[in-house]
């Protein structure tokens, strides 16, 4: 059974062809119509009409191919164009001229006007179609406009015209053509202007193509009017704008920047004035050598050596200065980057900033340096495909990849050659990356050290309140009820017992608030102002309630516990002041006394809690003027 | 009274479920959860609630916000809020509308103490464990109140009578009684009615401390 076919499918697919298709089936139509022609007789030998056709293909062919691979882009008819519409002009010039042709023998005078069809309509559309805007189609539609009243300018201008018409369509004929073709120049112009990098590398191989095909056309002219004949005078117009100007195009579209201009000028012309100069010091060296009266093959073998001698630094000078003169930014550019390899090998800039100055050197901003997670087996390109990127190695290691935010051929060899200058800070970055990771792995699983015992006391205190704690009470009630059956003396005996079970418990008690102060689940200000209710001392206490995550807080607990122990014991102080400020943000701890000072305990139990949480600690204790310490805890919210 | 028992402690529940029929009341439920301490309060309308603070589901302190809910609800409910260690959230909202007890679990094998602050509580009395109310009144060092007015805030807090305080404080009950009027005087009570100034005064006291 044959499976249906969409009809919109098709029509989708018909929609497009003939725009396509249109300057092919022309130039079909031209050179079947040239050709007869030829047969025919009056026209050029068919061999020479044959020739013309097949530079005629060349442009229609590769506007085919292009219109294939791109097919949303009008660029590629507009190229079949520049090759289709001389074909077909011509054919008609051709049957035009012949008496008694008709209509087409009105058409055939001002016909040549849609030879630069093709190429006025690539000017207006390259590199990627029309001009956004109704000023733009207007535009369009107007240079369309422009070739019909040339055209019927040619018409009226017949030989047998009087004079003020001949005039009159003559400069009508010129203006309309200017006027077309200063239309499509404001458009490369105006594109050249708001493009970004891409465009303008794409536009100058266009302009490069394109602007030997006006004055060529120039050239034919003034040829034409010293007597040269037609087909000699624009021989050199029609190869350029039917073959150079389709190759720019091409490579501009496919492979703009392929080529790289700037390099390939600058090291010819290196190594042009390294022969003249080494030529020179050779015949410098002959005559010196003459001069003194040598021996002349001693004389030949002398310059072929002191030449040789000179050759390697003099070419390494000449490119370095051809370099300055000709590619001046990639001068600039290695200039800067070895400038900042040298801040950082002395420790004046952070090797952090490399992404930053490979983005202001390369200009792109884009670019992004991304360097391989330590422990991860390959690097993480963040969605960027592995064209735009450049792989960065050190020794057999795989560093990290540089990532383009724009690509071009050009773009990624700069990219390279930074990437090598940069290879120092980008390692040491690497190296910074590696360690600053290891040492938050480090701290993380301090805290959740810190976090697994926190809670593991909290379940030890519930299992002591809710376990033994409860049991011991029931065996005291218990014994309670019993001592209302008993004889007073057996009820004195069980008070002692129940007594002894009380006393239990609030051992039990202490116990479990040595295990975790369970009045932390309070707050902090509850869980503080229980601490130094017993304090022998006048205690001033400003506790605010910042919120704090539970081993944040309990880490407080203990060094205000710790710190305010060693006031009483150590210090002799007469009056303590506890103090806990802060916001969520920024959690701030103060414990002074008015004590001896002198203090060197370091509070090393509590130490490295508070560093746990991401906090730290400091004492002052100058000796006579008691003891301050001070803690400091970042996002005590989470702690982390 | 007709008590109700929410624990989740079988032991200690069948204790004091004993002990309280010792004492001569009436025990109308035992339940082991918030959620069913709410029905069964709605259901039994009990004249007394003992509560445990730790209770299922969560284990933390929903008998102390079941607490809290009842209050909203029955304003008139007296309720006693047993621990195992000393817990303060809760404490300072619910003493306000008097017939509240706080205390140690452990408090309950002083039985003639215990079943004295039962009845203490299920008269609209009010009835806070020592230990709970050190940890609230910890000892200023700029407060406005002697030490001397402090021991006796502090056992009016517990809901003793000035007799009472008077007594475990070896002073003559005029001596408590100028005591306290110092203590309104510098809280700055106004004089509405004696119950309601004393707690008032233990309010003051603890919400004082609670902020600084």
């Amino acid at each position: 059974m044959r499976a249906p076919v969409g009809r919109g499918t098709i029509s989708a697919m018909v929609a497009r062809r003939p725009v396509r298709m249109a300057p092919v089936a022309a130039f079909v139509a031209g050179a079947a119509g040239q050709l007869a022609y030829s047969f025919a007789g009056p026209g050029d030998p068919i061999a020479l009409t044959a020739v013309v056709l097949g530079v005629l293909a060349v442009p229609v062919v590769l506007g085919a191919l292009l219109g294939a691979r791109t097919p949303h882009n009008p660029v590629g008819p507009a190229l079949s164009w520049v090759g289709a519409a001389p074909a077909v002009v011509f054919a008609v010039e051709n049957w035009g001229a012949r008496p008694g042709s008709g209509p087409l023998g009105v058409v055939a005078p001002g016909v040549w006007v849609w030879n630069l069809a093709g190429f006025v309509a690539l000017c207006l559309v390259f590199p990627d179609g029309l001009l956004p805007g109704a000023r733009w189609r207007r535009a369009a539609w107007l240079t369309g406009a422009a070739g019909v009243v040339v055209n019927a300018a040619g018409a009226v201008a017949v030989d047998t015209a009087p004079a003020p018409v001949l005039a009159g369509a003559a400069a009508l004929a010129f203006g309309t053509c200017l006027a077309a073709l200063g239309t499509a120049v404001a458009a490369l112009v105006r594109r050249y202007r708001r493009g970004g990098e891409v465009t303008r590398q794409q536009l100058r191989w266009l302009v490069l193509g394109a602007g030997t095909v006006p004055v060529l056309l120039a050239a034919g002219w003034v040829a034409q009017s010293f007597g040269a004949s037609p087909a000699v005078a624009y021989t050199g117009f029609l190869l350029a704008m039917l073959l150079a100007v389709p190759a720019a195009v091409i490579v501009a579209v496919l492979w703009y920047d392929l080529f790289d201009v700037d390099r390939l000028l600058g090291e010819s012309l290196s190594w042009l004035a390294t022969t003249v100069l080494s030529a020179a010091v050779f015949a410098g060296v002959v005559a010196v050598g003459g001069a003194l009266g040598a021996d002349s093959r001693l004389g030949v073998t002398g310059a072929a050596f002191v030449t040789a001698l000179a050759l390697q630094p003099l070419h390494r000078r000449l490119s370095e200065l051809v370099g300055r003169l000709v590619d001046r930014d990639r001068y600039v550019r290695l200039a800067r980057l070895r400038a900042f390899v040298r801040a950082v090998r002395d420790g004046e800039a952070a090797p952090e900033r490399t992404e930053t100055v490979l983005r202001t050197v390369l200009d792109d901003p884009g670019l992004r340096l991304l360097l391989r997670a330590p422990g991860a087996d390959h690097v993480e390109r963040s969605g960027r495909p592995p064209e735009h990127t450049i792989p960065l190695r050190s020794g057999d290691a795989d560093v990290g990849v540089l990532a383009l935010g724009t690509v071009s051929a050009r773009r990624l060899r700069r990219a390279r050659e930074a990437a090598v200058e940069a290879r120092l800070p980008i390692e040491v970055a690497r190296l910074q990356l590696q360690l600053r990771d290891a040492l938050r792995e480090v701290s993380a699983s301090r805290l959740r050290l810190l976090e697994a015992t926190a809670a593991e006391r909290r379940k030890l205190e519930r299992d002591l309140h809710d376990g033994a704690q409860q049991r011991i009470v029931a065996v005291g009630m218990r014994l309670r009820s019993l001592q209302r059956t008993v004889a007073p003396a057996a009820s004195r005996e069980l008070d002692v017992a129940v007594e002894s079970l009380e006393a239990t418990i609030a051992e039990l008690r202490r116990l479990a608030q040595g295990i975790r102060p369970s009045l932390l689940d309070d707050g902090l200000p509850v869980a503080l102002r229980a601490l130094v209710a017993d304090s022998p001392i006048p205690v001033e206490l400003a506790v605010a309630d910042v919120p704090a995550s539970d081993a944040v807080a309990t880490s407080v607990y203990y060094l205000v516990a710790e710190a305010f122990a060693n006031a009483l014991k150590h210090a002799g102080a007469g009056r303590v002041r506890i103090a806990v400020s802060g916001d969520p943000d920024r959690l701030r701890v103060e414990v002074a006394d008015d004590g001896v000072g002198g203090a060197t305990a370091d509070l090393p139990s509590v130490r490295d809690r508070i560093a746990a949480v991401g906090g730290t600690l400091e004492v002052h204790s100058p000796p006579g003027d008691g003891t301050t310490v001070i803690v400091e805890i970042a996002r005590a919210r989470t702690g982390r | 009274m007709r008590v109700l028992v929410a624990d989740d402690s079988v032991l200690f529940r069948e204790g004091l479920v004993r002990l309280l029929g010792e004492g001569g009341h009436e025990v109308v439920a035992q339940l082991g959860d918030a959620d069913a301490l709410l029905d069964g309060v709605e259901e039994l309308r009990p004249d007394l609630a003992v509560i445990d603070v730790r209770m299922p589901p969560t284990m933390t302190d929903d008998g102390a916000r079941a607490a809290g809910r009842l209050r909203e609800r029955h304003p008139h409910l007296p309720m006693m809020l047993l621990s195992q260690h000393v817990e303060t959230r809760h404490s300072v909202a619910l003493v306000a509308g008097g017939g509240f007890g706080y205390l140690l679990k452990d408090r309950v094998l002083r039985v003639d103490d215990f079943l004295e602050a039962v009845r203490r509580v299920g008269a609209g009395g009010s009835a806070l464990d020592p230990d709970v109310v050190g940890a609230l009144l910890a000892r200023p060092a700029l407060s406005v109140l002697t030490g001397r007015e402090n021991e006796v805030l502090a056992l009016v807090a517990e809901g003793h009578s000035n007799a009472s305080v008077a007594g475990r404080l070896h002073l003559a009950e005029r001596t408590v009684e100028s005591h306290m009027r110092s203590i309104f005087g510098k809280l700055g009570i106004a004089d509405t009615g004696e119950h309601h100034r004393r707690v008032l005064a233990v309010l003051a006291f603890l919400g004082n401390r609670r902020v600084t």
